[in-house]
């Protein structure tokens, strides 16, 4: 016990800097080189040309990340098991849910549609919230997950793609939608989502990309 | 005052899309993530300019198509995403109205505006004037997701009014083409680079100025 709490305090430990060379740090959006020279806690490297954001260094980056990743990941069961709107109509009732949506697509004739709305709704949070946790997680004890860079990589991927915040709001819109023909109201899921998209914000925030590298490299040599 | 800053590319360096470390492009996989390594994206101007025809192509039956087809009690109505959104104006809620138009209308018209006007910008046509098209990039980026909110309300809907008899909804061929519009507009941000920009600027304020240091250039 006493040891795996040092290892925590030890992971706490600011940014470290990969083996080798000192590194550069390019500008994505102006593609100017730049030292890579490491920023204290909280604050971030502005590209000297542009003003773009570089990296940044977050404080408790790990911590933070497989936190609300984990968060995330436990919302998302309780979003799947609870209906998100409840419709009562001519003695009818009907929930939706987050599979429901993406399968009435299908079922309805328009496979693709529904596919596409599994995709940017269920799998792409799970790929991310799952990989960070994946990631990370095991990186707190300095130790690297079997495949993360992989896995790292799935998620740097699908990142444009994770549209919760989208489908938030397009729950807002059906609910007004239909409340002229039917008695609608929220119900767990809505606010189990909600959580999720925090959590995810938090988490995607809480580390950077390239620190997440950095600390990848130094696990793996 | 400030010295010229020089550019990852002049040196041959890349920095990885994936994994942000910078390595000389000769090694043509990055060492950390062993993605491959590119100085620009390739065939970027042309990979956002088909993607965006495709995209404007499908914006015109995304909106003539219906995107929801409603039969109730035996009466059959199709809608379309513009007649959704009148009848939202029409009831009074101006706030869901104006969320429809922007998300459904305006930010696909406006992204492919932007876009084609940053590929005519990084080939010289029109002058790069970064600031200003970089906030127009960024705005691409950022706002492209939102359109998709349609979709799920198509999705959420249908999933919802399964009602029997009394009224059923079913998804239309303008939901599909829409999707397209939105899916192909994202790619199509993906697969413009903005450093091409940068590349273009640099390449105006070098030539009518001859560099004082380098005669025998």
């Amino acid at each position: 016990m006493k040891t795996e709490l040092s290892k925590i305090r030890i992971s706490m430990l600011p940014w470290p800097l990969p083996p080798g060379p000192p590194r550069f740090s390019v500008c994505h959006f102006c593609d100017t080189l730049h030292k890579a020279a490491p920023v204290p806690e909280g604050i971030a490297a502005r590209c000297q040309c542009c003003g773009a954001v570089l990296y940044q260094n977050r404080p408790a980056s790990l911590a933070r990340a497989s936190a609300f990743s984990l968060a995330a990941l436990l919302l998302m069961v309780v979003v799947h098991l609870f209906p998100f709107l409840t419709l009562d109509a001519a003695s009818l009732r009907r929930h939706l849910t987050l599979a429901g949506a993406a399968m009435a697509l299908i079922e309805e004739g328009s496979p693709v549609l529904g596919c596409a709305v599994a995709l940017f709704t269920i799998v792409t949070p799970l790929v991310l919230g799952g990989g960070l946790l994946y990631v990370c997680a095991p990186l707190l004890f300095g130790r690297l997950a079997p495949g993360a860079f992989r896995v790292a990589k799935w998620m740097h991927q699908s990142e444009p793609w994770n549209m919760v915040e989208v489908f938030l709001l397009g729950v807002l819109v059906s609910l007004l939608k239909l409340a002229k023909v039917a008695d609608v109201h929220f119900d767990t899921g809505f606010w189990a989502f909600f959580g999720v998209m925090l959590c995810m914000a938090a988490a995607v925030a809480g580390i950077d990309r390239d620190e997440l590298w950095d600390r990848m490299e130094v696990a793996k040599s | 005052m400030t010295p010229a800053l020089s550019r990852a590319a002049a040196c041959g360096l890349a920095g990885c899309q994936i994994c942000g470390r910078v390595s000389p492009v000769a090694l043509r996989r990055c060492p950390r993530c062993s993605s491959r390594l590119h100085l620009r994206k390739p065939a970027s101007i042309e990979r956002t300019v088909a993607l965006m025809i495709a995209a404007a192509v499908l914006y015109i039956p995304s909106h003539l198509l219906p995107i929801m087809t409603v039969v109730e009690l035996g009466d059959v109505s199709e809608n379309t995403i513009i007649a959704g959104m009148i009848t939202f104006w029409k009831e009074g809620a101006y706030p869901i109205a104006i969320v429809i138009f922007s998300a459904s209308i305006l930010i696909p018209f406006l992204k492919i505006v932007t876009l084609s006007w940053l590929c005519a910008a990084a080939t010289g046509r029109v002058h790069p004037s970064p600031t200003v098209l970089g906030r127009m990039y960024w705005f691409t980026e950022l706002l492209g997701r939102w359109s998709m909110i349609d979709i799920f309300v198509v999705g959420i809907v249908v999933s919802l009014m399964q009602l029997g008899n009394y009224m059923t909804i079913t998804p239309g061929p303008g939901a599909l083409a829409f999707a397209g519009v939105v899916v192909l507009t994202m790619l199509a941000a993906m697969s413009f680079d903005p450093r091409l920009l940068w590349d273009r600027l640099n390449e105006l304020s070098a030539a009518p100025t001859p560099n004082p240091r380098n005669p025998t250039a």
